[in-house]
């Protein structure tokens, strides 16, 4: 079992157009790390000096992660890891 | 009081209904608040008409003034009315990917609406209101997404309101779009009951939606402030489709698509509680009702072909 990362159509450049990518990692911060071993680049886009980028919103399932211990949240073998940009709602 | 001067003094004061059918248990309770028994039927004509007042003394808007404002709908046809009946003139900012009942009623209250492009979705529609605005510097804009007055209408309304009415409150759930009713209603509600949890429940669109050029065009409305938040849960739409449903089958609801979401996520709350064995009542908000979303054939057929025919669309 692995986790599952979901991958928003404008980072996708970083994983050769796939949708979605395995990882592996207990938190949120190992799994984008795991991401990171495979597509290179990606980290950068998402963690900006130890933290989410202000744009970048990530779910564990669905739930939001800045309220569940950012970066250190913990994520469980076969839960799906969504990252998405902040867009306007209204 | 059922009696009022006009149609604008009848905003608010809406009912507060128990679901006995959807609560998972005797002791944990959920509550929906139909904000959809609003003069225009949606819980946006509260943040509309407090800002048109608030601009009012402060002198901003005259009669003859033209209103701008980037929506994706409820908003929009909240203001429509209001300017109506004010004297105003409203032009609204609206991506072409939202249902066709929301640009008909827009148009049957004389506004006029500037398309902005569906792929981006609303922050594309806030970045054309803002030319907009800079090309007209005689229309103006109320900003839904940074002007205070949204949230206090919160503060001041349907928070007080929620607890006046279920005294024994422990969460609440609200849909997040420009963040104002859980900004508003959360800043009231932790001063008034501190315990009382206060979760999000933001609808997660198609792909088209968060089709941006690039990272820093990501837009966080001004308002928003997380430290009132106890949580928040990202909502697809089959989830939120199912939901609205079961909402209408089980408790005689017949509610707009986003009031799924928000469900979904008070749903998911309740669960919790009850699995902890914990007392609970949990209000949601109902933002409005299902009539604008007929003809998105949200109500039929099954949950995989409606989920399909909401792909790309704006659908809270």
């Amino acid at each position: 079992m692995a986790v599952t990362v979901s991958i928003p159509t404008i980072l996708r450049t970083h994983t050769g157009g796939e949708k979605s990518v395995e990882a592996k990692g207990a938190t949120v911060l190992e799994v984008i790390d795991d991401v990171e071993s495979r597509h290179a680049g990606i980290k950068g886009r998402l963690v900006k000096e130890e933290k989410l980028h202000r744009f970048i919103n990530v779910y564990v399932n669905d739930e939001d992660v800045r309220f569940a211990g950012g970066l250190e949240a913990e994520v469980k073998d076969g839960d799906t890891l969504t990252i998405l940009p902040a867009v306007a709602g209204g | 009081m059922a009696r009022f001067e006009s149609l604008l003094d009848a905003l608010g004061g809406t009912p507060l209904v128990g679901l006995p059918r959807l609560s998972p248990t005797h002791d944990v309770r959920l509550w929906a608040k139909l904000e959809d028994r609003n003069p225009t039927g949606s819980i946006k004509d509260r943040p509309a008409l407090a800002m048109i007042e608030a601009a009012e003394r402060e002198g901003k808007l005259r009669r003859g003034s033209t209103i701008l404002e980037p929506t994706s709908g409820n908003t929009g046809i909240s203001l429509a009315m209001a300017a109506k009946l004010k004297g105003y003139g409203l032009v609204c900012v609206m991506p072409e990917n939202t249902s066709t009942e929301r640009k008909q009623l827009l148009q049957a209250y004389g506004a006029r609406i500037v398309f902005s492009p569906a792929a981006g979705g609303s922050n594309e529609a806030v970045r054309r209101a803002k030319e907009l605005a800079e090309a007209n510097p005689d229309w103006v804009m109320l900003y839904q997404y940074g002007n205070p007055a949204n949230a206090e209408a919160h503060y001041r309304g349907t928070g007080p309101e929620l607890l006046k009415d279920l005294p024994t409150l422990t969460h609440f759930v609200g849909g997040l779009g420009t963040t104002g009713t859980l900004v508003g209603v959360g800043r009231y509600l932790h001063e008034a009951k501190p315990d009382v949890q206060v979760i999000a429940a933001e609808p997660r669109y198609g792909e088209l939606v968060y089709g941006l050029r690039n990272l820093d065009e990501g837009f966080v409305p001004e308002l928003y402030d997380p430290s009132v938040l106890n949580g928040r849960y990202s909502v697809g739409a089959y989830d939120a489709l199912r939901r609205t449903r079961e909402l209408l089958e089980n408790e005689g609801i017949f509610a707009g698509i986003s009031t799924g979401a928000v469900l979904h996520a008070a749903l998911a709350v309740a669960e919790k509680a009850a699995a902890r064995g914990e007392t609970a009542d949990v209000a949601f908000v109902v933002a409005d009702a299902g009539w604008k979303y007929l003809s998105t054939g949200a109500y039929a057929g099954s949950l995989d072909e409606a989920a399909a025919r909401l792909d790309g669309q704006l659908w809270a």
